[in-house]
């Protein structure tokens, strides 16, 4: 009797949060960060491959693999995996925090400006960030899309002095999702 | 005639030399599609190897993964809800629940779906 009652309390708990919240997610969304230098080789990578969801109450959660990123020079390519990110010790970059103010009835086809704040963790090191993000519905998906910049240095990566004249100090991210209502 | 012939050698180095370091600089992406995979698998055995540890050694590796069709998208597709391939190019040809090999380069796990991902996938089968 005990598990019974156990057992519908656990069906009422889970079908009324299913209920309370909506969610958003996209598994193809996109990064691209560049750090170039005039007149240097471009350093510049997209990854097309990100996950993202974000809740009804404003909750967004991002990950990105690091192996996904692709660089034009293959050799580029290899630093950044093998130098700099050490993705195959830290794999993923994740970002979890909160957009202020979210409210869903709100978002039209009009874009809109929030402000989305929380934590990036990058090889194995966390950093709070604020940036501004842009909402706006696309039929019934909800297009979502943010830029920031990120030190390296921030994130415990060291650029060697060789190439430090060669690769910005600060990276642009420019980041784009196309989440699709679930449930 | 000696100086001149050492000026000869040396421009042939210096021009092997820049022949060597454009190549390595410059040198070709890897073709997943060409290379030999590394292992052949399930996708759902796959998922638990990457459940366990999140850098496992099939990280960065071309492999061939086996699974029913449970997801299409623009230029993916996911097996067994476990692993999810993208392509290069559109793939045409595949519906739900078909049974397939996927050969693509393991980029790692996504613990907030719980999916190992692939990119630079081509449909073998």
């Amino acid at each position: 009797m005990k598990k019974f009652i156990l057992t519908v309390l656990c069906f009422v708990s889970i079908s009324l949060t299913l209920s309370a919240q909506q969610f958003f997610s996209t598994k193809t969304g996109t990064i691209n960060f560049e750090a170039s230098v005039p007149s240097f080789e471009e350093v510049k990578a997209k990854n097309e491959n990100v996950s993202a969801i974000l809740k009804e109450d404003g909750t967004f959660a991002s990950l990105a693999l690091m192996k996904g990123f692709r660089f034009k020079v293959a050799l580029m390519e290899e630093h950044f995996n093998e130098n700099y990110a050490e993705s195959s010790k830290f794999p993923k970059t994740t970002f979890r925090g909160k957009i202020k103010d979210f409210d869903l009835s709100q978002v039209s086809e009009v874009e809109q400006t929030f402000t989305v704040s929380g934590t990036v963790n990058m090889h194995g090191t966390d950093k709070d960030i604020e940036a501004l993000v842009m909402i706006k519905k696309d039929g019934s998906v909800l297009m979502l899309t943010t830029s920031f910049v990120l030190k390296p240095s921030d994130f415990n990566i060291e650029i060697p002095k060789v190439v430090s004249s060669k690769i910005a100090e600060e990276i642009n991210v420019l980041t784009t999702y196309r989440l699709k209502l679930i449930i | 005639m000696k100086k001149r012939r050492n000026l000869v050698i040396l421009a042939l180095i210096f021009v092997l030399g820049l022949y060597f370091g454009y190549n390595y600089m410059y040198q070709d992406h890897r073709d997943i599609n060409t290379e030999e995979a590394f292992k052949s698998i399930y996708a759902t055995e796959l998922v638990a190897i990457f459940k366990a540890n999140d850098s496992a050694d099939e990280l960065n590796k071309t492999i061939e993964v086996s699974g029913t069709i449970t997801e299409i998208g623009a230029n993916f597709v996911t097996l067994d809800n476990a692993v999810q391939c993208s392509f290069d190019a559109v793939v045409s040809g595949i519906s739900i629940n078909d049974k397939v090999t996927i050969k693509g380069r393991c980029i790692g796990y996504d613990d907030l779906f719980e999916i190992v991902k692939f990119d630079q996938s081509n449909l073998i089968k």
